[in-house]
Formats: structure tokens, C-alpha cells, sequence
């Protein structure tokens, strides 16, 4: 046992850290907000360059090869400073090429995606909002050696701007939900779809997708016909881990930005930190950050080496979202009026824990696989 | 970061563990919770059995130096407290061997070390802690019992009190006012007494469930040898402060807790209410699925703190937090098991009560782990002035 970051690690957290603070600075995240693309493709170009999207793939891939846990690291940082953008849609859609892909996807996708070229993002809830299988009703029907996809994806993470849209599909209707299902790689340009942004808390560009007699030809399929589920799990898993790496960077943050003010905010002639109502508040999201740090820790350990995880993944996820919440809604509650203003940084992060709390599996959903793994029938 | 044990840990561990699987078989039905062993003579017979076991092993002195008859490291004690933990075993005086033999180690003269030692390792002498007074509890430099030294000898006055278990113990370790003149923190001594020394009055204190775990002790011109005092003379509340030996990861109670709730989840899956087993009720396993996860973060951290204390580091802000959350874990935990049970979760152990009336006894022995060892309040303030740096309060 040895819970210190190795010296790669620290490098990569180092080298990510001086980099978010001049390239991703809070004026540059409220712009995106604001915009359109909800990311900056230069920002996105040096991230390529910093090896960050090719992190985890293989060598043979033009990838850096690291580990899962390593990209836990790095994303704590992304997490730190709220990096908008699709760093995470695009290594969700990653896990599944590396998982499914055959010889041929992994070589013409992967390198690209490596590079920056590509971005992903997976469609996966539709209007019923639910992260299990008998949410998906979008068909898709072959026709020769194309399928036809037809019906509406919703929540799909910055599809307005993916070059590759994983949508997973129903391709057959049977007594379980989890058969017959398709995951589909969707190019951008093809016929027949259409996309709008949602407006969210977040303002990070989730999107209505529509699909109309969209052709996919059957080589863009992602793993087995009618097989699709386990990779979507899969997805879920790798997923929430990621998501929760990057929510304990913001949860640090918003500690870190509380105490400091109420270091420096004077009321009654002393400093509001010296008061112990505050004080046993502080005291409370740090312990809450470190019981998420090392939860979220042990399950990317037990990714990285490959041991069955869906538990401790889902345990993650459950506690997170909600420490997420807790801690950044008291960060604003410490600060007072003045972090309740939109000009102030703590909304960001706050109105963030409400997005990281919904994407890859929201608290109910993880309680229920957690009470299904400690045996209650 | 790696979270795993190597193959020998692993063979340790799966040792620690079958050992208590193997005792917990004698165990009397009456130990029910953690302060049963004080309170009962069959459970604290059974206690020495266990202790007896444990020393026979020399698993009471794991991470001792060799030259005391020592072994193993500080991993070592963890895992071996973790398989306790999960065995609700005694017969690891907390406070002979987890908190006084750390302390001699460290502090203690040789000729001290090579008296007490030994009869720890060997789970021969049971001692008690002696520390808080009536009025000196958090704010335990303020104590006022008196030890006034007269020739080789202290001659004791005054009162302490929550002292658990002192009815049972052989020995005693407090702190005691030497030097009245001195300022505050360098006026007490740190004094080893036998309880059976005369002048020593020892009453139990009525605990809330009706059960008399805890005692206070008289001391009436007891005269102890000026000799059995650890470090220097008025220096006792640095000997106090030492807890850098003191195994702090709470995987002991966090496994126990663990092992309540794989009971807890096997009861809700054999009962049936409404015609169909408790566990399909959404709102029983929402509930078990969000301590399942608090538990496993507690665990996470426990190892963190193992893995520092290892290294012979500490991070005083993470055995805080760890401190806190696992005990407030725990009163969580008591709240939900009784509310699943319904009107059984009041029986206290008997034919009525279900699990053998385990959670009714944590409604109270909660308690236990919130206000003592540093209350819960006093672990926040630590986190704040010494972690945070936030402004102390004076």
C-alpha cells in the first residue's frame, strides 16, 4: 500500500495545474458559457499537445499509454478549474473504442482523437431522462448494409460540436430491456441529423439530437449487434470515476476559496474564519473532501488494474454528487450575499455540482446498483 | 497510488482473521456492543481469554521494537484491528496496549519500559486511563486532582472520572497537578498507580442504556511510587499529546460497522413485511446503499491514515476527519438500523429482539465514539487552527 502519487503523477498534476491557470482563466470559462461552442478549440489544441485526450491511449494508437488512475489525476486538475469543453464525453467515447473497437476503428479513430482532431460524445438518455436500458426507445432498423436510426437523444454532452456521436440504439425489442442494443458511431455530417442546445445550470451544451432516417453503414458499429449494453455500462463506470476525479479538483477549490476569504473577510473587528460557527463548517467540507478524495482514489485504482469496480464506481459517484453539492452550496453560504452574485466564481463550481451530479448516473441511480452489489435482493 | 496489500499481508491478514473467526465462536451471546466485556464477568473472562490468545501470538505487541518483544509493523496492527473490528473482538486493551504501550515506547525511562511492557505483551494486566475530571473534560489542562510528592513518593487527592472499564483494571495511567505554581501545560505529571493501591475509590456512573461501562475514581492520600511517572516530572501534558504511536485509522470500528451491515442486509432480505422481503422496499435499500457508501468512504481514508502512520507520518487533519465521519457514521447507522426494524429496534436484548438487540445497544454506544478519545467538536477545531490555519480561539 502506498496512497502518494507516484512521480509521473505528480509531473502530470504539476504540468496540468500552470497550464489551466494561464490558458483556462475564469474569464475565459464565463465567455464559453455565454458562447456557443462551449469550448476554446486553441485550448483544446494545446491539451492535444499535452498529450492530455491521447492519455490513455496505447502507444500503438499514438496515445501516451498511460494509466486510468493517471487520468484520475489529471482530472482533478481539469476539475480544480472547472475546464469546460469535451475532455470527458471524448475519453468516455475513448473507453468504448478501446473496449469494443475492432482493429480497424481503433486505427482510424483513436490517432485522431490522440491528436485533438476528433471529439466524441455518446448518446444515451432519451426523454424518459432514466441511465438504465429501458430508457432507450431511438430504433435503429437495417436496411442492407446500413441501419436506419430514427427518434431524438437528449442530454447529449456538446454534440453540436462532436465529430462522432456514439449513440446507442435500440435494434431489437425483447422480454430484457439490456438486449437488444446497438451502439452506433454516428459521423457528424451525416444526413438526417439535427441537433439543439439546452439550456442547463451549467451552461455546458447539452443537446437535443434528432435522427431522421439517419444511414449508418454497419461498419460503424461499435462491438456486437444487439450486444451494446455491457459497453454502456461500461461507459457509466469509466465514466462516473472520471467524473468524480474531476469533482473532487472542484470540491478542493471551492474549501480552498472559502477559507481563504473568511481569512480575510473582517465583521465584529475579527477575521469571519476566527468564529467557530464557521470554523466546524470548514472543519466539515474538509473531511468531506478527503472521504470523497480517497473513495474516488480507491475505485480509479481498482479501474486501473482491472479489478471489477461497478461497486466501489457507483459508491463513488453516489457520495460525491452529493458532497459536491453540500460543499459548494456552503461555499457560497460562507462567502454570504456576495458569492450569491453571478460576477462571483463560487456559482461556477456550484451550479457545476448539479451537472457532475446528473452526467454518467445521478445519486439514486448508484444507490440502487450499490444496493444491489451488497446483496440486497 | 496502490490501495493493495502485498502476499505477505495478505497470509497476515487472512491469519488475523481466521483467529478471531475461530474465538468469536466461544463468544458469550451476552456480549452485545463494545462496553459488554466491563460491565459483565462472563464477557470480561472472555476478554482475557482473547487477550490470552492474542499475547500467545504476540499480536499485543505488533509494531513494538524487537528488544520489548516486539514484531511486525504499523500495517500489521491495522489489519489485525480490521479483523477485530469485523469480529466485535476484545481482548486489545485500548488502553494498555493501544494507547499507554505507544506512549511508554516512546517516553517512558527504560527501567519503566522494562516494568510495564512485558505484562502487556503478555495480556496479564488490564489497565484504565485516568484524564478527565468533573470539571476538566476537553479543556483537560485546567484538571485539579493534585499528586504532591512526599520523599520517594506521590501522595494523590481528588477525583477523576469517565473512566472506563477502571472497575476491572489492574492499573491505572493519569495526569495528575504537580507543581500548582507552574503555568498552565507544565504543571502535571504523567503517573502510572496500581487501582488496588489504598486511598483508591473506584464507583461506576449509571450509562444511559442502564449499563455502568464507566466509573470515577476517588483518590483519598493513595501513595503511589514516585518512580512510575512517564517522561519528566510536570511534563505530563506533552506525554499527553502524544498520539503519533496511537493507531488512529478507525478501521476497527468502521469493519464492525461493515459487519453490521452485511447482518443488517441479510435480515432485510429474510423478512418479509407486506408480503415481500424488506430489502424491496426502495426506501430500506436507498437508505443501506447510502451507508454502504459512507462506510466505504470511511474505509478509504482509514487506509490513508494507515498508510501515513506507516511512513511514521502523521496528517493530524486526516485522523480528525476520519475520527469524525466514522463515529458520525455510526450514529447514522444506529438511527437507520432502528428505524428498519420498526418496533423491534427498542427491544434490548432478549427473545424479542432481533440481531440480538445489536442496535438498540449502538442507539447508546454512539455515543461512545463521538465524545470521547477528543470530541467531535474539539477534532473540528483541530482541523481548523492546525489544518486550515484558520484564527484559534483564545
Amino acid at each position: 500500500m502506498d496512497l502518494r502519487f507516484t512521480e509521473t503523477q505528480e509531473i502530470l498534476k504539476k504540468a496540468a495545474r500552470d497550464f489551466l491557470a494561464t490558458e483556462c482563466p475564469k474569464t475565459l470559462i464565463r465567455e464559453l458559457e455565454q458562447g456557443e461552442m462551449g469550448y476554446a478549440p486553441e485550448v483544446w489544441k494545446k491539451m492535444a499537445e499535452l498529450g492530455w485526450m491521447g492519455l490513455i491511449i496505447p502507444e500503438e494508437y499514438d496515445g501516451i499509454g498511460y494509466s486510468f488512475q493517471d487520468l484520475a489525476v489529471l482530472l482533478e486538475e481539469t476539475g480544480r478549474n472547472i475546464l469546460p469543453g469535451p475532455l470527458i464525453p471524448t475519453l468516455t467515447g475513448t473507453f468504448a473504442i478501446l473496449e469494443a473497437g475492432t482493429e480497424e476503428q481503433k486505427k482510424e479513430l483513436l490517432p485522431r482523437v490522440a491528436q485533438g482532431e476528433l471529439i466524441l460524445t455518446t448518446a444515451l438518455l432519451e426523454g424518459d431522462g432514466v441511465f438504465d436500458a429501458s430508457g432507450i426507445a431511438v430504433k435503429a432498423t437495417p436496411q442492407g448494409d446500413d441501419f436506419v436510426i430514427n427518434g431524438t437523444k437528449l442530454f447529449v454532452e456538446m454534440a453540436h460540436v462532436a465529430d462522432y456521436i456514439l449513440c446507442v440504439a435500440r435494434t431489437k425489442d425483447g422480454t430484457l430491456p439490456e438486449k437488444g442494443i446497438t451502439i452506433f458511431l454516428v459521423g457528424s455530417g451525416t444526413p438526417g441529423m439535427s441537433w439543439e442546445v439546452i439550456p442547463t445550470t451549467a451552461e455546458d451544451k447539452l443537446c437535443e439530437v434528432r435522427f431522421e432516417d439517419v444511414k449508418v453503414p454497419r461498419k460503424n458499429i461499435l462491438g456486437q449487434v444487439d450486444e451494446g449494453w455491457p459497453i454502456v455500462e461500461l461507459m457509466l463506470r469509466k465514466g462516473a470515476i472520471a467524473k468524480c476525479a474531476e469533482s473532487v479538483g472542484a470540491i478542493q477549490t471551492c474549501v480552498e476559496m472559502t477559507v481563504a476569504y473568511a481569512k480575510e473577510r473582517v465583521q465584529y473587528e475579527r477575521p469571519i474564519g476566527a468564529f467557530q460557527a464557521l470554523q466546524h463548517k470548514m472543519a466539515d467540507m474538509w473531511t468531506a473532501m478527503e472521504t470523497s478524495r480517497y473513495l474516488v482514489y480507491e475505485a480509479a485504482w481498482m479501474e486501473s488494474e482491472g479489478l471489477p469496480c461497478a461497486k466501489e464506481a457507483s459508491m463513488a459517484k453516489a457520495y460525491v454528487n452529493e458532497v459536491y453539492k453540500s460543499v459548494s452550496k456552503w461555499s457560497v453560504r460562507l462567502h454570504g450575499a456576495i458569492a450569491t452574485s453571478d460576477d462571483h466564481d463560487i456559482p461556477l463550481y456550484y451550479r457545476r455540482s448539479k451537472a457532475s451530479d446528473i452526467a454518467y448516473g445521478g445519486t439514486d441511480f448508484h444507490r440502487e446498483i450499490v444496493a444491489q452489489k451488497i446483496g440486497l435482493v | 497510488m496502490d490501495f493493495s496489500l502485498t502476499q505477505e499481508q495478505k497470509a497476515r491478514r487472512r491469519e488475523f482473521y481466521d483467529t478471531c473467526k475461530e474465538l468469536d465462536k466461544q463468544k458469550p451471546p451476552s456480549l452485545v456492543g463494545f462496553e459488554a466485556i466491563y460491565e459483565l464477568d462472563e464477557c470480561w473472562e472472555y476478554n482475557l481469554h482473547c487477550a490470552k490468545e492474542f499475547a500467545n501470538r504476540g499480536w499485543l505487541a505488533l509494531a513494538w521494537p524487537p528488544e520489548y518483544g516486539g514484531s511486525g509493523d504499523m500495517m500489521d496492527r491495522v489489519l489485525f484491528s480490521e479483523a477485530r473490528g469485523y469480529y466485535g473482538m476484545p481482548g486489545v486493551d485500548i488502553f494498555g496496549v493501544q494507547m499507554l504501550a505507544p506512549t511508554l515506547l516512546q517516553a517512558a525511562s527504560e527501567e519503566i519500559k522494562r516494568e510495564f511492557l512485558p505484562p502487556i505483551a503478555r495480556g496479564e494486566t488490564m489497565w484504565c486511563e485516568l484524564w478527565s475530571e468533573p470539571n476538566a473534560g476537553s479543556d483537560l489542562a485546567t484538571l485539579s486532582a493534585t499528586a504532591v510528592r512526599q520523599g520517594d513518593e506521590y501522595v494523590i487527592n481528588g477525583q477523576k472520572t469517565w473512566n472506563t472499564g477502571a472497575h476491572r483494571a489492574d492499573w491505572g495511567f493519569g495526569v495528575f497537578k504537580t507543581d500548582p505554581s507552574a503555568r498552565k501545560h507544565h504543571n502535571m505529571t504523567f503517573i502510572l498507580l496500581d487501582m488496588k493501591t489504598p486511598g483508591i475509590t473506584v464507583r461506576p456512573i449509571p450509562y444511559l442504556d442502564g449499563s455502568a461501562p464507566y466509573c470515577e475514581v476517588y483518590f483519598d492520600d493513595a501513595r503511589v511510587p514516585a518512580k512510575n511517572i512517564v517522561g519528566q516530572e510536570h511534563e505530563g501534558w506533552a506525554v499527553v499529546n502524544l498520539l503519533a504511536g496511537f493507531e488512529r485509522s478507525g478501521i476497527n470500528e468502521i469493519m464492525t460497522m461493515l459487519r453490521g451491515l452485511e447482518e443488517l442486509v441479510a435480515y432485510c432480505n429474510q423478512t418479509k413485511r407486506h408480503g415481500q422481503p424488506l430489502a424491496r422496499n426502495p426506501l430500506i435499500r436507498n437508505r443501506l446503499a447510502e451507508l454502504a457508501c459512507e462506510l466505504e468512504a470511511a474505509r478509504a481514508l482509514a487506509y490513508r491514515v494507515a498508510d501515513l502512520q506507516n511512513r511514521n507520518e502523521m496528517s493530524l487533519m486526516d485522523a480528525s476527519a476520519g475520527k469524525i465521519f466514522f463515529s458520525e457514521l455510526g450514529e447514522r447507522f444506529a438511527f437507520v438500523a432502528t428505524d428498519i426494524l420498526g418496533p423491534y429496534g427498542q427491544v434490548r436484548s432478549s427473545r424479542w429482539a432481533p440481531l440480538n438487540g445489536i442496535w438498540e445497544k449502538m442507539f447508546h454506544e454512539h455515543f461512545i465514539t463521538t465524545i470521547s478519545m477528543g470530541t467531535n467538536e474539539i477534532q473540528r477545531n483541530i482541523i481548523a487552527w492546525y489544518g486550515l490555519g484558520l484564527p484559534r480561539m483564545r
